[in-house]
């Protein structure tokens, strides 16, 4: 009896993994093995040349690429924007959302509203803004009389990735304002009361007691932002295409492999990305792992 | 003057300030949430003018006339019905599977675990945070050589794949809330692992399949990549892919740019407006505990 429950139990155990397991494997692992390996070659999609060992030929040629290093370059700045506008605006608008606010939900819904959407219209909704004739921030140039108002958001060196990352941390900051009140919510409220009891200040009470008890949710806040950041792509492609010097590794990965054919490159752009993507993972687990404790 | 009144005044006093503090923060978040709508209305406000409106007036004004002519032109005179009928079908297909394919992984992971189950889990749950860039050459590779490739079934396959790693961690996390006594009694009554999974399991976990639902439904309908890069014949391109190759023939067409976003948005607008509650507690799961 106990035997054939041991053996049954297997079998079911295998009977459900084996499907969802081999369409995981083949179409998210095995192509991420196969980018580590490409990236080893020259290989440009030709039809006569299948892919040969180079060794570390395009590694080297990143170091010297002016390209990838603005694409690096703008790809940390934004895991450090990511940190910033989205969290920090995040949490002050849970801090100010959390509590007996009348009508609460109904601004917390118009805050996160944007999640919902594709980065597709959000890049529409931001060419309204910066469209060059007639955009908001223009228009608005102009209403107060400065001669020069017409400047180009999106096609200026230094200004372009402000503004896409900027159009970005309108949407994201929404999804880290929800984290933190799920956060904020599930504090003891004894303790935020007992402090302001104790005639702790708000701003002292919120550094002593609050944000450290938020420390769970900013891990969770801090990896989705970061995360997102590095998948930045469809924004950018729709805003300007990676163009003055607003590049980023995912937008460089697109246009060395599917622009320039040149496939073996790309996929070493994409190990870069992948590398960035490793820490944060590794990160996240054993920070997730050692809180897991904490609460046990 | 007693000592009662001398604490009644300062009571009402700080009552009062109280109340000031309260309209300043309402003032505040009202500024805050019109200023943070704009743009979304300027998007509303070119999908009802027309083009030489904008273009003579600019944009941001309330408008003369207002026309429903950028919606007329986006049904009729484009591809996107068939964009939009590709997205549904990807999108409830590929939401329906992975779910489905979550809840076995799920379930083994919470219940049936093994040697080395631990690190499976791992593995899958990682893909999380893949970008989704870094498998793209060798899929698009893969799937050439297939019969399937350039129509919806590659996207539902891929979409299906990428899920897997969220529906698999949020639907472990829920069966091991769930009393183990449950399974024990139906296997001392004679149930095996797939009856138990159907019939006592599932009917358990509406709401979080409700949750993983909503975010499904939400990520894959809003997705550009896949159909962008994967996706060549019209026929089967998504709404996404589609609006943004039409801004290249319609460059200059701002009010029919703004009315396919319009539409485009609908079904998650509606998704978010129904099922909110469901949506907010997805995005925050783990938030609180891994």
């Amino acid at each position: 009896m106990n035997f054939s429950l041991k053996t049954s139990q297997r079998l079911w155990t295998f009977a459900f993994l084996v499907v969802p397991l081999s369409v995981y494997f083949v179409v998210v692992i095995g192509p991420l093995l196969a980018t580590a390996w490409l990236s080893l070659t020259t290989y440009t999609f030709s039809a006569f040349a299948s892919p040969e060992y180079a060794g570390l030929v395009n590694y080297e040629r990143l170091l010297g690429d002016d390209y990838f290093h603005i694409s690096l370059k703008n790809t940390l700045i934004w895991m450090v924007a990511a940190l910033i506008l989205p969290t920090g605006g995040g949490l002050i608008l849970a801090l100010l959302l959390h509590g007996q606010v009348r009508g609460a939900n109904v601004f917390k819904s118009l805050f996160y509203l944007p999640i919902t959407i594709s980065m597709i219209v959000i890049a529409q909704t931001w060419q309204w803004m910066y469209q060059p004739d007639w955009g908001l921030l223009n228009t608005l140039i102009k209403l107060i009389g400065v001669e020069k108002w017409k400047v180009f958001w999106l096609s200026t060196r230094g200004l372009a990735l402000g503004a896409i990352i900027f159009a970005w941390s309108w949407q994201q900051v929404g999804l880290s304002m929800v984290i933190f009140l799920a956060g904020l919510t599930s504090l003891p409220q004894e303790m935020l009361e007992s402090a302001q009891i104790d005639g702790a200040g708000y701003l002292q009470s919120l550094r002593r007691i609050v944000i450290p008890l938020l420390l769970p949710s900013s891990v969770v806040v801090v990896a989705l932002a970061v995360i997102n950041s590095l998948r930045s792509f469809d924004l950018v492609w729709v805003l300007n295409e990676g163009g003055s010097g607003s590049s980023t590794l995912a937008v460089q990965m697109y246009r060395e492999t599917f622009k320039s054919l040149r496939a073996g490159y790309g996929s070493a752009v994409s190990m870069v990305l992948f590398a960035i993507a490793a820490v944060i993972i590794v990160f996240y687990f054993r920070r997730v792992r050692r809180l897991e404790h904490l609460y046990d | 003057m007693t000592e009662r009144a001398l604490v009644d005044v300062t009571v009402s006093e700080r009552d009062r300030a109280r109340n000031w503090s309260r309209v300043a923060l309402y003032a505040a978040l009202i500024a805050l949430v019109v200023v943070y709508s704009v743009p979304t209305f300027g998007v509303l406000l070119s999908s009802v003018q027309q083009d030489r409106e904008i273009s003579r007036h600019g944009l941001w004004r309330i408008p003369e006339t207002v026309t429903l002519e950028n919606y007329e032109r986006a049904l009729g005179g484009t591809n996107v019905p068939n964009y939009l009928l590709n997205s549904v079908i990807v999108t409830v297909s590929a939401t329906a599977v992975s779910i489905a394919f979550g809840v076995l992984t799920g379930y083994v992971f919470s219940r049936l675990a093994f040697r080395g189950s631990e690190i499976l889990y791992l593995i899958v749950v990682a893909g999380l945070f893949f970008p989704p860039q870094i498998v793209i050459i060798p899929l698009q590779q893969l799937f050439s050589r297939t019969i399937i490739n350039d129509t919806i079934l590659v996207l539902i396959v891929v979409h299906v794949a990428f899920g897997l790693p969220i529906t698999t961690m949020l639907l472990r996390n829920f069966f091991s809330t769930i009393p183990g006594a449950l399974r024990e009694a139906a296997i001392i009554d004679g149930a095996n692992e797939g009856q138990i999974l159907l019939r006592v399991m599932v009917p358990l976990m509406l709401p979080a399949l409700a949750v993983l639902a909503t975010l499904q439904f939400t990520w894959i309908w809003n997705d550009f990549l896949w159909p962008f890069i994967l996706i060549k014949n019209d026929n089967a391109r998504t709404i996404m892919a589609g609006i943004v190759l039409l801004k290249g023939p319609y460059d200059k067409a701002w009010g029919l740019q703004g009315a396919l976003s319009v539409i485009a948005s609908l079904p998650t607008l509606l998704i978010f407006l129904f099922f909110q509650r469901y949506f907010i507690r997805g995005l925050t799961f783990g938030a609180v505990k891994g």
